[in-house]
């Protein structure tokens, strides 16, 4: 069996962080993507909440000088897909990222609207639009955009914390670009719908 | 390359993700393709863009000191635990003991060493417990953090616990005077999922809680102190309970009683 990303790294050296300091500089960022999956304060909170439980339950297995950010972000991801509402919003979009996904083949280069900077200069200076047009984006397609470029997060680590193949990432993070761009100046009026 | 740049080497361009071979072929296409050099802008503002907007939600504080609490009480259990694991050892030892006692012919005796080996065990663990719930009672004071919910209603506390719980349990319509339930917390004790039910009694705050009947922990608890707080706990066939205050002893009695008179439809055992 192939070990995990967060596992083949070896060990810095024997001395052990406390789970305290790499995990609370974290909550930030679990916070964010924990509202931005579940939408509201009070799940994200206790998403954010059993997913600590999880990883300091769990981080006796945890090697030490592997990579803690990706480690806890999926096991936040994962309790996020157990719960009610992950299961829901899972279900929702499954078929339709199946089905437009086709494997790693990637995005079709037709339905890449090109513009030009000028005019995404102008739609992209409305943080409420973008918002909006984030909301609306499907929860596994927004994922990827919120751990690529919010989090800064390498395609290969993405893959790890979401369990699919690099090429699925990179098809996602186009598609989800692709989608944003085209909410954006499809409806670049529409400030903040529902933030 | 004379074609256009797919939007997964775009993608990658401003994602840092090619490699140099490639970022070289991909420099050497933008220096002589408008279209591509545009697009390329296009997507690393989109980039900056979504980080900007993406980074949208901040946790408030009471959560940051919330989960710190939640590490150091796991972290308490922890000890507990490994303290637990060496009195085992020591209660094992014991047994060997009493077997070899039981080789020489004491038979009686050694049957009552397994015994109490046994109660011994049990009220260590009960031990824990109870100075893991006080621990908990203690940093619930500390964190002063609401409940995840509040409310005096036992019609919308009990139900809240639905699908959290892999238990019921009943909450009393009538309480003591000057006693008032101020709402609920999910929490872990002893390694189990437990419902912390907080009471006020004047102005002196009680946890309560109330977990699964687990056999190691089955000890009938009677009123005792520990640090200046009182613990009175009980068990009933299905559930057990351990209550922390500093309130007045029998004011905390008096509200344990009804609630184990709400599992039970009796009164509370006084021994």
């Amino acid at each position: 069996m192939t070990p995990l990303p967060w596992k083949r790294m070896a060990p810095t050296g024997p001395q052990t962080p406390a789970f305290e300091d790499l995990a609370i500089p974290l909550v930030p960022s679990l916070y964010n993507l924990a509202f931005w999956l579940s939408r509201n304060a009070a799940d994200a909170e206790d998403l954010v909440q059993e997913s600590f439980l999880k990883a300091l339950r769990g981080f006796a297995s945890f090697e030490p000088g592997s990579n803690f950010k990706a480690w806890i972000f999926r096991i936040l991801r994962n309790t996020y897909l157990t719960s009610v509402t992950g299961l829901a919003r899972t279900r929702t979009v499954a078929l339709e990222d199946e089905m437009s996904e086709g494997g790693d083949a990637g995005y079709p280069e037709a339905a890449i609207d090109r513009q030009t900077p000028e005019m995404n200069l102008l739609v992209l200076s409305d943080r409420a639009a973008i918002e909006a047009a984030m909301e609306k984006l499907a929860a596994p397609l927004l994922e990827v955009i919120l751990l690529c470029d919010v989090e800064e997060m390498k395609y290969k680590e993405i893959a790890t914390i979401l369990e699919i193949p690099i090429g699925t990432v990179m098809s996602r993070i186009a598609r989800g670009r692709a989608a944003l761009r085209e909410l954006l100046t499809a409806e670049p009026t529409q400030k903040g719908v529902r933030g | 390359m004379s074609e256009h740049l797919s939007s997964l080497q775009l993608n990658a361009l401003v994602d840092g993700e090619l490699a140099r071979e490639q970022l070289a072929i991909v420099q050497e296409h933008l220096t002589e393709c408008a279209a591509c050099t545009s697009e390329a802008l296009a997507q690393s503002l989109l980039k900056a863009a979504t980080k900007k907007a993406g980074l949208r939600f901040t946790p408030t504080d009471a959560l940051e000191v919330r989960l710190a609490a939640v590490v150091r009480r796991e972290a308490g259990a922890d000890r507990r635990t490994a303290r637990e694991d060496g009195g085992r050892a020591w209660i094992s030892f014991v047994g060997v003991a009493a077997a070899l006692l039981l080789v020489v012919g004491i038979g009686g005796m050694a049957l009552w060493g397994r015994h109490q080996a046994g109660v011994n065990l049990a009220l260590a663990n009960r031990a824990a417990l109870e100075t893991e719930a006080i621990d908990q009672h203690i940093a619930t004071l500390a964190a002063n953090t609401e409940p995840q919910v509040i409310s005096t209603d036992r019609h919308t506390v009990k139900p809240w616990f639905q699908g959290k719980l892999p238990f019921s349990f009943n909450l009393p319509e009538n309480l003591p005077a000057d006693t008032k339930l101020e709402g609920a917390d999910l929490t872990y004790i002893h390694g189990q999922p437990a419902a912390l039910l907080i009471y006020s009694i004047g102005k002196h705050r009680v946890s309560v809680f109330v977990m699964q009947r687990a056999v190691e922990t089955a000890v009938p608890v009677k009123l005792s102190d520990h640090t200046g707080f009182h613990v009175i706990g009980f068990i009933t066939r299905d559930l057990n309970a351990i209550a922390v205050s500093d309130v007045d002893p029998g004011r905390l009695a008096g509200l344990v009683g009804m609630i184990f008179q709400a599992q039970s439809g009796v009164d509370l055992p006084t021994k």
